[in-house]
């Protein structure tokens, strides 16, 4: 396992060095001058010098990217064009909260759409399997902040068992955490767990046709038994590639969610970002999205060596 | 050999029209919904009734009314006009973005597929490093660099789907250039790029449309996205997802200005969702229709009657194990029909004993053996009959209790070994897990246990082979693991499926020796499924032959070889190989065994058959009594053959 | 020359109301506030636009506004106008949080640093400032300046430790002489700003908190939801659908602080230089002319603001009540002078917009439409529009005049060809120009009131500035919060006075 890490770990690095070009020469791709977007138009041309100096701006595209990547390799990198707040220190702030609501509703998406799937899959044709399908096709077309919108004015607004705005961090109160997690990430995890569900059910069909499943069941196991653990296991398999894509789409959907309900997140911050052009501000969180889609990745290999001895290198 | 049918062959045809009615109606709805978007995206100054941006303050939040059909939103403004005029942004927007995505990633795609080397290499990379990115991540900062707008949203939107036609496109070529190459290579000249462009154009179409149609969705709800965190469209301009962000402020005050712009966006992207899965099941249908042309028309409803006989059944016999009578196993079809599979069988296997179930694919073997376990699938029924093991008729049990009788009383050995074993899990643990299950023995005991039975049945290194994984061990090894864990409980029966069939003839030999041991050691009786009528001779006490859903001889191994009295079970005879007389070719029996549905309603192997005779067109009923054959001309035969 | 004391009055306003309760070195209990805007910075001489909240806690002004309008002492114990000279005796044994002492000296260096930045506008006036002693500080005026001491009320008069100003990041690490410290490793960025007791203040009775936090949430309908579950104690609000919700809610309470916030306008590009048909009086003025006030007044701020004409509000000094009605919603007449200006057939330009004002900008969009005027709206980072309304990126822009802002203001905001945000540098027409320099020649307001009046009536003619409704200073406040006597607003400020402040309960 270890040997499989250390192999992905490696095969990472020419995407890592790609995605920091790409980041990094958004700032030569950038319609303005920096210096004119932080001292408005208003500095005097000495402010300007002095600014593009201490900036760097002066050196060579190529020198000025090994000394961002010399930084960005400790941790820093760098500081707003807009005020003095450390990037890493911003995102580092903002990370727990859009990873909370990620993982929770990654969480939500794999229980709901297991569950939906294999319920599906055990009695393909029933009504239940066309409940799920039906809903499944209508979950992959709704959009995650209409639906946000929604339970806000249900369950929010309405009920008020929940919060409809804001996101207590888990050090504070786990009950609250909780409490103002569950909105957003049952938004958020609508169509992922769609898209799982439907996955689940096409691998189950398939997994439940297979003579190990009849094995087991020869064999006298309990149909429980052989359903959640020699079935699922391999049904997994597939599902696995597909919730490591379905990761990076909730880690966007994120972005937009975090807005329907006022979360700071790396959304938020994102937003602002882009539209102050603070352009180590986006480097940096482009860095960061790519390296928890990077950590996912390496997650979901682990978990697929685990349910998939072929796949682990011998 | 084969796995029983999941659903029934004559099923299929009728579930494939009631689907595909199915899926006109989706079209035509779908269809419908889009044709009306473009149609109010085209008119949209026509068909609504006021102007979109057309305010009236003094007016604003207002409920539907007749003379506001939707509402009004929060500057007074006719929802439904607004409503009428994002139509024609969606259809732009999608327009737009889907046409940028196609234009940039299929001529990057067929340039880097043809190209290949450093440019492939590169562009790859770069899309891995784009597709790592979250989307809307990588939307929010293509438009950090060209500012916000409908247009810009769109541009980097249409960048961003680039990457699925690039791969798209590259994949195309790549595919057709291996077919290409192995072409041009016979004909000797001919420009390899020139056929590769001619045989790429007509390839890609079909994947194209169906990127195009999750394309067009997924650039409707990311425009949305988009315009709702105010990076799209602009207000006033009304867009769907403007008119939500709009929504968003208001929801407690007038919850409703977010509906019909949601439902407008949800019926959209269903609509073209739906469309999309119709037109991938068509592009992939293309290959599997062909397939399926020889599924029968059956006209079964006869035979789908035929009353067990009231013919012989097997002499009782000491120290009965297995007794089955009657047994009938049908197929429920799409019209509420019942298709059999097996017909009235019967026989019975005493302690210690192998009995043969011999017969050509198709013949219903495997199927006897599942269904005994009550382990025929789903769409599978055994109507009649019963199964009586160790004095108990396991149909009449509940489901519970069969589960207990299986594994603990009667256990299967399947045909494939590499299948048949949980690919998930070690070897070792897939037998423990059994003795844990079915004699509560505690973890370290269940794996001392397992450890012995490796060792029992001959693998060397039984506790390390025991961590090994089905697919790091040989067929011959698995197979020896399965039985192991067949026997782990000490079953009084065992169900073993062409356990030979996978495996070397060189291993063959050992494993039936195997099973020879073991019978000798534990005493338990066995079924032997089998086509091979050398291996049954080798093994079994006394064969069944089967043929088409029935049993149509059963005799004493030496008996049955020596003076077959059934036509088919000639047939068989005379296609065995022999190792000593080398005289090809083998004779063979004419066609293959009948689909059910299509058995001939009389003797079933009549339309094979040398010997028919016009009595031969009514059912043939199993006769005899140590001996059984189902044949009206087996004396004759038997007289025949003596000559 | 004249001398203008007022020391005594500021003696016998110190009493005032606030100092009731036993003396604690260290107070109790948190308070809450939610500030509508993203904290920009905490560096009061480059702060512009709101978030005055941040900086409260940790910054005190040489002066402070009294409940009406008067100029009271703070870090300032008396103060003595000479002509150009402005003399400031400053209070002793005060010293900053990192040590320094605060004396003459630190507090040349702030009002130096700050007109050298040249953002806080009321500096503008000031040549330099010098130390006479030890606490004796020295402002010299470039011109004749009635409202001097009132910008040293504000952020112009707000001391920073000399020692933090060469901290780069000043901006998140305010160093001053506030009664709580600014608390960075508890604060998170872009959410909450978190203050404790300064120990070392020079005033501890007026500690009356463990705790004081200021919550950055920008979203209307969050900061309501926060304040209704008891999230927030106060927080303040624009006049939009979430403050009439609490006005409507029975146990919420929403205050109309004195000073209003003025909306308005602002064609920047008045010569036309991006945008020609800007230089067209006629179209400004068609343009005045097709806003609906009393619309825009129900819909956007549900009733809570009043139709408005020119700078100042009903009840000011300098209020001109033959103004009122004088740009009335006219369809007809604002599309005549469309047609009868050089651009009868219309014409675009972008605004920029930031998120609490987008329905007041689209409903302007909507007005314009009507005579053939496009605006698109251009959405920027919120915090960010004063900022952008500096820079030549938008031909026209939108804020709120505080109607509590001496008028001498308008002229160092809008008017002067080097005034803040006049970024296109429009030279100013003879007669504003002579009438902003009349304005500066008395501080008697019965003096300056004419002049300011013929100022409103004259921008009204040249209608580059478009007026269109005045709402009071709103804070929503929790029914705890109503109840608490020691929650004091600063006058014409969004924000709570924290000396003496306590905590709810």
């Amino acid at each position: 396992m270890l040997r499989l890490i250390v192999q992905r770990l490696l095969a990472l690095i020419p995407l890592l060095f790609i995605v920091s070009v790409m980041t990094f020469s958004f700032t030569s791709l950038l319609p303005s001058d920096p210096v004119d977007l932080i001292l408005g138009e208003t500095g005097t041309q000495e402010q300007h010098e002095m600014l593009r100096e201490r900036m760097g701006l002066n050196e060579p595209i190529v020198v000025r990217y090994v000394q961002w990547l010399g930084r960005a390799v400790q941790g820093d990198l760098g500081t707003s064009f807009f005020n003095s707040v450390s990037v890493s220190t911003a995102l580092m702030q903002r990370l727990p909260v859009t990873l909370s609501l990620t993982l929770v509703s990654a969480l939500i998406a794999v229980v709901v759409g297991v569950a939906a799937g294999i319920a599906a899959a055990l009695r393909p044709r029933s009504l239940i399997d066309r409940l799920a399908t039906v809903g499944a096709t209508f979950g992959q077309a709704i959009p995650n902040f209409w639906f946000g919108l929604l339970l806000v004015a249900i369950f929010a607004v309405n009920l008020r068992w929940f919060p409809a705005t804001g996101f207590s961090p888990l050090s504070a109160s786990p009950v609250d955490w909780l409490r103002s997690v569950t909105l957003p990430a049952i938004a958020l995890g609508l169509s992922s767990s769609a898209a799982i569900a439907r996955q689940v059910r096409s691998a189950m069909v398939g997994v439940l046709q297979q003579d190990y499943i009849r094995a087991a069941r020869a064999q006298g196991l309990s149909s429980r038994r052989v359903i959640l653990k020699h079935a699922l296991t391999n049904a997994m398999v597939p599902v696995v590639a597909v919730l490591s894509f379905q990761i990076t789409v909730l880690l966007g959907g994120a972005l937009i969610v975090e807005q329907v309900f006022a979360i700071n997140g790396l959304g938020t911050l994102a937003i602002g970002a882009v539209r102050q052009q603070d352009i180590p501000m986006i480097q940096g969180l482009v860095l960061v999205m790519v390296g928890l889609v990077v950590v996912v990745q390496l997650a979901t290999d682990v978990i697929y060596g685990l349910l998939n001895p072929k796949a682990r290198p011998s | 050999m084969k796995t029983v049918p999941s659903d029934g062959p004559a099923a299929a045809p009728s579930r494939r029209r009631r689907g595909a009615s199915g899926s006109a109606a989706i079209v035509v709805v779908a269809g419908a919904i889009l044709a009306l978007l473009v149609f109010l995206a085209l008119f949209a100054d026509l068909v609504s009734p006021y102007d979109p941006l057309r305010q009236n303050l003094i007016a604003s939040l207002q409920w539907p009314s007749a003379a506001h059909w939707l509402g009004t939103d929060d500057l007074g403004r006719d929802v439904l006009s607004r409503l009428i005029h994002g139509c024609r942004i969606a259809v732009i927007a999608a327009g737009e973005a889907t046409t940028i995505a196609i234009l940039i990633g299929v001529p990057i795609g067929l340039f880097i597929g043809y190209r290949g080397g450093w440019w492939d290499w590169v562009v790859m990379r770069v899309v891995e490093a784009v597709v790592s990115i979250p989307g809307i991540m990588v939307a929010i900062v293509i438009l950090a660099l060209l500012g916000t707008g409908l247009h810009k949203a769109m541009i980097a939107l249409g960048i961003l789907f680039s990457t699925s036609f690039l791969r798209l496109a590259r994949g195309v070529v790549l595919a057709e250039r291996e077919e290409v190459y192995v072409r041009s290579a016979r004909v000797v000249g001919a420009s390899g790029g020139r056929i590769l462009l001619g045989h790429i154009l007509p390839n890609i179409a079909p994947p194209l449309i169906v990127q195009t149609t999750l394309t067009v969705g997924a650039v409707l709800l990311a425009e949305a996205g988009l315009s709702f965190i105010g990076l799209g469209v602009q207000p006033p301009d009304a867009s769907w997802g403007t008119m939500l962000s709009t929504a968003a402020a208001f929801m407690d005050l007038h919850w409703f200005l977010a509906i019909p712009p949601g439902i407008a966006i949800i019926l959209t992207v269903l609509s073209i969702n739906l469309i999309g899965d119709v037109i991938r099941d068509g592009v992939g249908r293309g290959i599997t229709v062909a397939a399926r042309q020889d599924a029968p028309v059956a006209s079964f409803a006869a035979l789908a009657d035929v009353a067990p006989s009231a013919a012989a059944l097997p002499p009782p016999r000491p120290d009965e194990v297995l007794r089955v009578e009657g047994l009938r196993v049908t197929v429920s079809t799409a019209d509420g029909g019942e298709l059999p599979l097996i017909s009235d069988l019967s026989l019975s296997i005493s302690k210690g004993e192998t009995l043969g179930l011999v017969g050509e694919s198709g013949s219903g073997k495997t199927l006897t053996g599942l269904a005994i376990l009550g382990l025929t699938s789903v769409a599978l029924r055994t109507t009649h009959g019963s199964i009586v093991l160790n004095g108990r008729d396991l149909r009449t049990l509940p489901r519970r209790r069969i589960e207990e009788v299986r594994g603990n009383e009667v256990a299967m050995v399947f045909q494939d070994p590499t299948t048949s074993l949980n690919p998930a899990f070690t070897v070792g643990s897939q037998i423990a897990e059994v003795l844990r299950a079915k004699h509560g023995l505690s973890k370290s005991a269940a794996w001392a246990r397992t450890v012995e039975l490796i060792d029992r049945v001959g693998i060397p290194r039984p506790g390390e082979r025991a961590r090994a994984f089905p697919h790091e061990l040989s067929g011959g090894m698995a197979q020896r693991i399965a039985i192991a864990r067949a026997l782990s409980c000490n079953p009084s029966l065992l169900i073993a499926d062409e356990p030979t069939t996978a495996l070397d003839v060189t291993v063959q030999q050992e494993i039936l020796d195997l099973f020879r041991d073991l019978q000798a050691e534990f005493g338990m009786a066995i079924l032997f499924v089998t086509h091979d009528l050398a291996v049954a001779a080798d093994i079994c006490d006394r064969i069944s032959v089967m043929y088409a859903g029935e049993m149509v001889e059963m005799a004493e191994v030496d008996a049955l070889f020596a003076r077959p009295r059934h036509p088919y079970t000639r047939g068989l005879l005379s296609a065995m190989p022999h190792a000593s007389d080398r005289k090809p070719p083998l004779p063979t029996i004419r066609g293959s065994v009948p689909r059910p549905g299509t058995w001939p309603a009389g003797c079933r192997f009549s339309n094979r058959c040398d010997f028919k005779v016009a009595a031969c067109e009514r059912r043939i009923p199993l006769t005899g009594t140590d001996r059984l054959v189902r044949c009206i001309r087996a004396d004759e035969l038997v007289l025949e053959a003596a000559q | 020359m004249r001398s203008w004391i007022t020391g005594s009055t500021i003696a016998v306003a110190m009493a005032l109301g606030l100092a009731a309760s036993p003396a604690l070195s260290q107070g109790s209990g948190t308070f809450k506030y939610a500030e509508q805007v993203k904290l920009i910075t905490m560096d009061p001489q480059k702060q512009s636009g709101s978030g005055v909240p941040f900086l409260r806690p940790a910054y005190e002004s040489l002066f402070e506004k009294g409940p009406n309008g008067e100029n009271l002492p703070l870090l300032a114990t008396d103060y003595a106008v000479d002509g150009l000279d402005v003399t400031i005796t400053l209070r002793q044994g005060v010293s900053f949080t990192n040590g320094e002492p605060f004396n003459a000296d630190a507090a040349a260096k702030n009002i130096n640093r700050g007109v050298e930045i040249g953002i806080v506008e009321g500096l503008k006036t000031v040549e330099s400032a010098s130390a006479a002693d030890e606490y004796t500080l020295i402002i010299r005026l470039k011109e004749f300046d009635p409202a001097i001491i009132s910008t040293l009320c504000y952020t112009g008069g707000m001391m920073i430790a000399p020692a933090a100003m060469a901290d780069p990041a000043l901006d998140r690490n305010p160093v001053g002489t506030g009664p709580y410290v600014h608390i960075k490793t508890e604060s998170r960025e872009g959410e909450v700003q978190v203050y404790t007791p300064n120990p070392t203040y020079w005033d501890k009775d007026k500690i009356g908190l463990a705790r004081y936090e200021v919550w950055e949430i920008p979203d209307d309908t969050a900061r309501l939801n926060a304040l209704k579950t008891g999230q927030i104690d106060a927080g303040n609000w624009l006049s939009n659908p979430q403050a009439a919700i609490i006005d409507r809610t029975p146990d919420l309470k929403l205050i109309r602080n004195n000073g209003g916030l003025n909306y308005h306008v602002i064609i920047s590009d008045r010569e036309g230089t991006v945008v020609p048909a800007f230089a067209d009086p006629l179209v400004r003025k068609a343009m005045a002319l097709s806003i609906d006030r009393e619309g825009f007044n129900k819909a956007i701020q549900f009733g809570l603001a009043a139709k408005s004409f020119q700078p100042y509000g009903k009840g000011d000094w300098a209020y001109d009540p033959a103004l009122e009605g004088v740009y009335d919603y006219d369809l007809d007449k604002a599309r005549d002078l469309m047609a009868q200006s050089k651009f009868p057939d219309g014409f675009s330009f972008d605004m920029p917009s930031i998120p609490v004002y987008q329905s007041r900008l689209e409903a302007l969009a909507g007005f314009f439409k009507e005579i053939g005027i496009t605006m698109n709206i251009a959405p920027q980072e919120p915090g960010t529009l004063a900022r952008v309304s500096r820079t030549t990126a938008y031909p026209a822009t939108n804020l709120v005049w505080n109607t509590i802002t001496d008028p001498k203001f308008l002229a160092l905001r809008y008017v002067y060809d080097d005034a803040n945000y006049n970024p296109f540098k429009a030279k100013p027409s003879e007669t504003l120009l002579a009438l902003a320099e009349e304005g500066l020649t008395s501080v008697e307001t019965e003096v300056r009131a004419p002049v300011y009046r013929k100022m409103a009536e004259q921008l009204a003619e040249e209608a580059f500035l478009i007026f269109v409704t005045n709402a009071p200073i709103l804070i929503g406040t929790s029914e705890k919060t109503a109840n608490n006597p020691t929650v004091v607003y600063r006058y014409g400020e969004d924000s709570v006075n924290l000396r003496g402040l306590k905590a709810n309960d």
